[in-house]
């Protein structure tokens, strides 16, 4: 062991001995049960060496929920730098979970000893899980490392306690070590840190691209209509493509999803309408995410202008609508539109939007919607998609709708998957057992879909079938 | 709702009949009934002497065992006699225990504990379950004396000793500790945990602690999953017991 970390050891045992004396002396005149008897305490310790795992979890088990009280503690902390690395961890972990801030100068000297890096990372978890805002800094220090030790510092800042904890992370946010400072937003976040809102706006305009998009992420998590003016600048400062867009959808999140998000979408409404015309450009498509009346006012006078660019701007932010409310508009303007690629647009639109799960029409007026979209399209193309979006209205008449389209080589496939789809859903095919019994009895013989197959053969049987989730990337 | 005993005549009747998988919907008036019972002390008296009036012969044994749930229900000192009645009867045994191991009557225990003597095998079983199920603490003796005795028995009854778990229950089990019998032994162990962990419960550390060592000490020698597993259980219930600043 090196001199000074032995050094260092010496002067924790010190500082314990210290701690423990004025801890005796200053503990008020309390129950006799308050402190930990040293034969449990003994014992405990003797089960933690033990080589059995059954005998030291009980040890463990006992540093977790019993033996009360800073001596105790003391005692267990004083193991660790007496242990081989696998029985460091377990120890860690069971005084992390204990809670006593007086295991923390043992955490901080493992931290500083160890060699092994989920021997650190353990260290580390228990710093954030005992520590203070003193504790910042090493754990700063932390993140820096490759992981576990990153991943565990991260964990430890968004759990660390006390009052000044978010505002030094604020503090590094801003000029901590560069490629650190998304990370810091994202803690922040993480933190629920609302004292760091206004830090988070400047962020959001910030110089480095990074950063401004791990602004926008955290706002997203809990902005509301006070920062909805700030956002709408993070979204200007944004760069075209993949940032702009995920600024955009951090803006919809805060008007369509947190709380106040009526108050935030007609702070937004304002700020459109407050915006010189290459602002509103940028916003429009916003605005049509967001969806509302207001919004749709603005989005009406666009589409009649006779300019053509701006007409464009008033279509596209329609196609982006969340609900169904525009539908009629998008079918008149589809019945009036010459421009083949405009066409297609609308019809994608609607094919998107008619059975949207949280529109304003009930389940027999989306099939209509989309039954009505089917009439209109003139290509295989779109009416594939229409099939496969039907699925998503989950009733027994649209399975009546899909079932003819089974005999269609050219929409079969489609047709199949959409009643496999709608037969997942045991409500409706238990309740409608022969009509699902001959529809996928149809799909069998029509499917080359080895997954449709399996799919078809299980509903029929009245078993279950579980969706495979999809990778983690 | 006023009780009628009269709107109960046809369901009655069609119950002294009644098969497993047959028309269930009939007594639906003799559910309601019970339940509407519990606030009228009289309905309740003339309910149960009508049910227990179907126990005794010509009534299918599916009948009786819906009037056995019943009487679990509603039942009193009233309905033990009849209950009683089918306690040594293979087939009734089991319901019978039913409604008299949840009738909240001294005579029910009684009539448990007299059976206990002189039921057969399987079924002596059955009532050990049943005074243990009720916590009885006057049949310790009686089922303490079957520890030693054939092996499923002394299971049962070791493992009925530690659920009522009185200080004689614990003697009692402690006293037992030179049994032969590997499943009783092994039962016999569990038992006096749980007697332990009753005591820790209790605040009474020293006397659990005591019960742990000793178990501790006799599965120190043993080899087997099931010492290894006895004396595990007595380490954590000795810590716990030295453990005064929590509570078990």
């Amino acid at each position: 062991m090196p001199v000074l970390a032995r050094r260092h050891r010496g002067a924790i045992v010190l500082m314990w001995a210290v701690l423990a004396c004025l801890s005796c002396g200053l503990r008020p005149a309390a129950a006799a049960d308050a402190t930990a008897p040293q034969d449990a305490v003994q014992m405990t310790i003797d089960f933690l060496a033990k080589d059995d795992q059954a005998f030291r979890a009980i040890g463990l088990d006992r540093v977790r929920y019993g033996l009360k009280g800073e001596a105790a503690t003391m005692q267990f902390a004083g193991l660790l730098s007496k242990l081989a690395p696998a029985r460091q961890l377990e120890l860690t972990a069971a005084l992390a979970d204990r809670g006593d801030r007086a295991a923390l100068p043992a955490m901080l000297a493992l931290l500083q000893a160890a060699k092994e890096p989920a021997v650190r990372a353990a260290a580390i978890n228990a710093v954030g899980s005992l520590g203070s805002g003193t504790e910042v800094a090493v754990l700063t220090t932390s993140l820096a490392a490759a992981d576990p030790e990153k991943a565990a510092a991260r964990r430890a800042l968004t759990v660390l306690r006390g009052n000044d904890v978010s505002a030094q992370i604020t503090e590094a946010a801003k000029s901590g070590e560069p490629g650190l400072r998304p990370t810091f937003i994202d803690i922040l976040a993480d933190r629920r840190a609302v004292t760091a809102l206004p830090d988070l706006l400047t962020a959001a305009v910030d110089g480095d691209p990074s950063v401004r998009t791990a602004a926008m992420r955290a706002l997203a998590k809990f902005g509301g209509s006070e920062q909805v003016a700030g956002m709408v600048q993070g979204v200007l400062k944004a760069a075209a493509g993949g940032e702009r867009d995920e600024a955009e959808r951090a803006l919809v999140t805060v008007c369509t999803q947190n709380p106040g998000k009526e108050r935030s979408a007609e702070v937004l409404l304002e700020q459109f309408k407050a915006a010189d015309d290459s602002t509103k450009e940028t916003l429009l498509t916003v605005l049509g995410r967001v969806g509302g009346n207001g919004a749709l006012a603005i989005v009406d006078g666009l589409v009649a202008d006779a300019n053509v660019a701006k007409r464009k701007l008033g279509l596209t932010a329609l196609m982006k609508w969340p609900d169904a409310t525009v539908s009629q508009r998008l079918l008149d303007l589809l019945g009036t539109s010459q421009d083949p690629a405009e066409r297609d647009q609308l019809l994608g639109s609607l094919i998107r939007i008619a059975p949207l799960p949280d529109n304003k029409l009930n389940d027999k007026q989306k099939l209509e919607l989309l039954q009505k979209t089917m009439t209109l399209c003139t290509r295989d193309e779109d009416r594939r998609r229409v099939l496969e979006r039907a699925n998503a209205i989950r009733t027994i008449e649209t399975l009546r709708f899909v079932v003819p389209y089974l005999d269609d080589p050219n929409l079969a496939e489609p047709a199949c998957l959409s009643v496999v789809e709608l037969a997942h859903h045991r409500n409706i095919r238990d309740a409608n057992k022969d009509e699902f019994t001959k529809a996928l009895d149809k799909v069998l013989g029509t499917t080359k879909n080895e997954e449709l197959i399996e799919r078809a053969e299980r509903y029929k049987q009245g078993q279950t079938w579980e969706r495979k989730k999809p990778a983690k990337s | 709702m006023a009780y009628d005993p009269a709107s109960l005549d046809k369901p009655f009747e069609i119950l002294k009949a009644f098969d497993w998988g047959g028309d269930a919907s009939a007594f639906q008036p003799i559910d309601a009934a019970v339940v509407a019972a519990h606030a009228d002390p009289a309905a309740r008296a003339d309910l149960e002497k009508r049910l227990a009036g179907l126990l005794g012969g010509g009534t299918s044994r599916a009948a009786k065992e819906y009037v056995c749930r019943k009487l679990s229900l509603i039942g009193t000192a009233a309905s033990v006699p009849s209950l009683a009645a089918l306690l040594p009867e293979k087939e009734h045994s089991h319901m019978a225990r039913f409604a008299l191991e949840r009738i909240n009557a001294a005579e029910a225990a009684e009539a448990l504990r007299k059976a206990l003597g002189s039921v057969p095998g399987d079924l002596k079983i059955g009532m050990i379950s049943s005074l243990a199920g009720r916590g009885d603490a006057a049949s310790v003796p009686a089922i303490a004396a079957l520890l030693s005795g054939e092996s499923k028995t002394a299971v049962a009854a070791a493992d009925a000793l530690g659920r009522i778990h009185t200080p004689e229950a614990c003697q009692a089990l402690a006293a037992a500790s030179s049994v032969t019998d590997k499943a009783a032994a092994a039962a016999i162990s569990d038992a006096r945990l749980a007697c332990a962990e009753s005591l820790l419960k209790q605040g009474k550390r020293a006397e659990a602690k005591a019960i742990y060592a000793s178990l501790s000490e006799a599965a120190a020698a043993g080899t087997t999953p099931t010492a290894k597993a006895t004396r595990l259980a007595a380490a954590r219930g000795i810590l716990a017991c030295l453990d005064t600043t929590t509570t078990s």
